[in-house]
């Protein structure tokens, strides 16, 4: 058989050998690939709908748009001079259709209990050339005056064609029921948005609506050149720093950009989570790679012993976990589409159904390099070793033993601690490396828990956070995004445990294994299983107390990087560390006592041929 | 002379294809204190086994097993490991010392695990060492010891709780012809001090010490012979061909 064949072959009878261990990396795996794979799938999934509207619609390329704040004494020469300028501005190279300006009304519509800033923009009822309203319901703006409302205040406040809204006080039919590009969903995009025509416009002023600005819109003959026109334009926002007035100039891409703040919220905590989550993956994946190389070590050697080059060992190691890393890519971009579409739908932003972007080589990649950069990670090192011991050493298999005393465990018998102790802390100082490695994973272990707390915290802030008064409406859709929030902080945290916890496990497990022979030993000359547990016991509670002075920093680094942006700002408390600290420990000896007591369950002898 | 050791009817066996191999097949065999006996017999009979059984290593199938006069064989695991290290002693052909403890550790470990002050199993240790010669390495971790050196630590860690019995398998297996002489003597002072030792063993000079030599085949002891003090390696090796076993 050719090499590369032997190589595969050899790969898929590992993996076949312990189907546990390796369902067990794919699992780990696939939790960060999964969480980036949904971040992926909603990332972009408002777009086609956003698209849709906007061609429909036949949406603006470049919007110019002057706001200046109702509450205080406008300069009305400035507002002329700009409109104006905008006028003159449909006329400039490249503009091949304008719509407006239209003028912005500022006043408040009555929402259940309470009220809503409002934005009457006043249009002629004739369609426009640029960004004509989709009616998805009764009629545009006509003869007869009424409001058309935007299709996310229709939808807060359950009206149709034919009610009617409370403007000002004052009631008003619904004419229509329509869509734009040109302004975000109510309630998430506030103020909320209804359209009259001039002669409505008056009467909503005699009401008291103030002007608060107005509207341009262009298409361009190169739709591509929008931001090229804003940047040639710029010219135009240039306002007396005095001044409250508020020109802009933006392209149909930005505004589309921030038309799904919310979707992008959630596709941003689930790609920090997502990376978080992959970085800590590092960890668990190495220690059950490192555990399935420790099995696999002897078959290292019987490679080398029959002429197989360390080349060629390496890449039998790799196509075996690559194929693992495949497999939890794909099962993460599968859970991305299969989740991303329903988490995006619960979007008050949509203009439509959502539409996960297509899978493209770089989304792929993304999600792909996560996997593979862990198990790369988790491979090289094991891997070198094993091919770097001698091919003898290698057929001896079994953990490699200690080479130096060390001053510091043979103090143990003076400090008065009970023999099982001292066997536990001489196992765990002899053995530096594995003491290093136990406790670097569960260090990781430890961040993991650090951050879930932080996250839980961040929570409780986000509860805490007062809703803003007269704004029912838009706060109840806030408080929508903010549960989706929650629930991804809630999963997150829920992820970080759960791989805590694996992690502990395999670490927990691999250590028993690793005693197994020196256990027997012990109770080949007269240990009871009862002090081999507690003597098991210690000696990884050595690993336990090194990870938690080194995990919590860790962890409230890496909070702090994750943090920033969309979450509220949390401070663990020193006593929440401190019962972190003092928790981990009892909860870790727990979880090792399992594996230990199986262990001290066995017969001697068998386990004195185990390695 | 008392009885030390007392196997009835000892049965062990192990999944095989199809039926099950018996690897001690009803071994019935009675040691006295102070005796020294030795197992001979092919790879694989059941040799180890049978030494793992009658130290509690392996659980029988069926059978009894008596020390010291108290039946064992029904023992827990716990009460299997607190009577082992105060009566039996057990010297594995691997070694078999804890890979974290000095020498000096791993012998003196099954005293303190009977109670010993530290200081007196340390000086008890430390002598044992120094009889078998190993006692310059007294510090050092097994891994840098030679297969010779850590038998005789293992020999060493076995005897410092002076047992009732000393199980061997192969305690020579690794030495050389000078250290081999030191601990047949030193096995050959147990009989002296009442202690009893059974030696699985391929090699003829090590089973010509013993008071009997056992031949096991396919599980089952086919023969004992008792053997004089004056028996030579020779006359060992005759009786063994007439008896039809291997060496």
């Amino acid at each position: 058989m050719r090499w590369p064949g032997l190589a595969v072959r050899l790969a898929a009878r590992n993996l076949r050998r312990r189907p546990g261990e390796a369902l067990l990396l794919l699992l780990t795996l696939t939790i960060a690939t999964g969480v980036l794979g949904v971040a992926m799938s909603l990332y972009g999934s408002a777009e086609e709908p956003w698209n849709r509207v906007w061609r429909v619609t036949n949406g603006f390329h470049v919007s110019f748009t002057v706001y200046h704040p109702p509450d205080e004494p406008g300069d009305h020469a400035l507002v002329a001079a700009l409109r104006r300028r905008a006028t003159q501005l449909t006329r400039a190279p490249g503009v091949v259709a304008a719509g407006g300006p239209w003028s912005h009304l500022y006043g408040s519509i009555r929402i259940a209990d309470g009220t809503e800033d409002l934005t009457a923009e006043v249009r002629d009822p004739r369609p426009s050339e640029v960004d004509q309203p989709l009616v998805t319901s009764g009629r545009w703006l006509g003869q007869g005056g009424g409001v058309v409302l935007e299709s996310g205040l229709a939808a807060t406040l359950r009206a149709r064609a034919g009610d009617t809204v409370t403007i000002q006080g004052r009631q008003f039919p619904v004419r229509g029921v329509a869509q734009t590009v040109s302004r975000g969903r109510f309630p998430l995009s506030r103020p909320a948005q209804v359209w009259v025509t001039p002669e409505t416009a008056r009467q909503l002023r005699d009401l008291g609506m103030i002007e608060e600005g107005f509207e341009l819109q262009l298409r361009l003959a190169q739709p591509s050149t929008a931001a090229a026109f804003v940047a040639a334009h710029q010219a135009l926002e240039a306002v007396p720093s005095s001044s409250s007035i508020v020109p802009y100039l933006e392209t149909w891409q930005q505004r589309r950009s921030e038309s799904h703040s919310d979707i992008d919220i959630l596709a941003g905590t689930l790609f920090a989570a997502g990376t978080l989550i992959g970085i800590l993956t590092v960890a668990t994946a190495s220690v059950l790679i490192a555990s399935r190389m420790a099995a696999q070590i002897r078959q290292v050697g019987t490679l080398k012993a029959v002429g197989v080059t360390p080349r060629q060992v390496m890449v039998v190691l790799l196509v075996e976990h690559l194929t693992i890393a495949a497999g939890a890519t794909a099962a993460g971009l599968g859970v991305g589409r299969l989740l991303g579409p329903r988490i995006a739908a619960t979007s008050v932003t949509l203009l439509g159904r959502p539409q996960p972007p297509p899978l493209t080589v770089t989304r792929v990649a993304i999600v792909a390099a996560v996997a593979v950069a862990v198990v790369l990670l988790g491979t090289v090192r094991p891997a070198l070793r094993g091919i770097r011991q001698s091919t003898l050493r290698s057929l001896a298999a079994g953990p490699r033993p200690p080479r130096r005393p060390g001053r510091l465990a043979g103090l143990t018998t003076r400090a008065g601690i009970p023999l099982p102790g001292v066997l536990g802390l001489r196992s765990a100082w002899r053995r530096p490396g594995r003491l290093l490695t136990n406790a670097t994973g569960l260090a990781l272990g430890v961040a993991m828990i650090v951050v879930a707390l932080a996250l839980r915290d961040s929570l409780e802030l986000l509860e805490l956070r007062p809703a803003e008064p007269g704004h029912a409406a838009s706060d109840a859709a806030v408080a929508v995004l903010y549960d989706q929030i929650r629930a991804i902080i809630l999963g997150t945290a829920g992820l970080l445990l759960v791989l805590a916890t694996i992690n502990a496990w395999i670490v927990a497990t691999f250590a028993a294994r690793d005693a197994a022979r020196n256990q027997a030993v012990l109770r080949a000359v007269g240990a009871t299983p009862r002090q081999t547990v507690i003597a098991l016991i210690v000696s990884q509670l050595a690993a336990c107390t090194i990870a938690v002075a080194l995990g919590i920093p860790l962890g409230l680094g890496l909070w702090n990087l994750m943090e920033g942006g969309d979450l509220p700002e949390a401070n663990l408390s020193a006593t929440s560390l401190g019962l972190l600290a003092a928790a981990v420990p009892v909860v870790f000896a727990v979880i090792v006592n399992v594996p230990a007591r199986l262990l001290a369950r066995q017969p001697v002898a068998p386990l004195l041929a185990y390695e | 002379m008392s009885t030390v050791l007392e196997a009835r009817g000892l049965v062990r066996r192990y999944p095989g294809d199809g039926s099950p191999v018996r690897a001690v097949d009803g071994v019935d065999l009675v040691v006295e204190a102070g005796e020294a006996v030795s197992v001979m017999g092919p790879s694989g009979c059941g040799k180890s086994t049978l030494l793992h059984l009658l130290g509690g290593l392996e659980r029988p199938d069926a059978g009894e097993l008596y020390l010291g006069g108290a039946r064992v064989d029904g023992l827990s695991e716990t009460r299997w490991a607190v009577f082992r290290r105060r009566n039996v002693g057990f010297v594995f052909q691997a070694f078999y010392l804890v890979d974290e403890l000095t020498a000096v550790e791993n012998v003196e470990l099954p005293a303190l695990l009977v109670g010993v002050p530290r200081r007196a199993a340390r000086r008890r240790a430390m002598e044992l060492l120094e009889r078998l010669g190993v006692a310059a390495r007294a510090g050092h971790l097994p891994d840098h010891l030679s297969g010779g050196e850590q038998q005789r630590v293992a020999v060493a860690r076995a005897l410092i709780n002076q047992p009732l019995v000393l199980l061997a398998d192969e305690p020579t297996g690794n030495l050389d012809s000078r250290a081999t002489g030191d601990i047949l003597r030193l096995f050959g002072e147990l009989g002296q001090a009442g202690q009893a030792l059974v030696t699985v063993t391929h090699d003829a000079r090590v089973a010509s010490t013993a008071d009997r030599l056992l031949t096991m085949r396919d599980g089952a002891i086919m023969a004992q012979t008792r053997l004089g003090a004056g028996t030579s390696v020779a006359g060992l090796l005759a009786s063994l061909a007439e008896l039809g076993g291997e060496r």
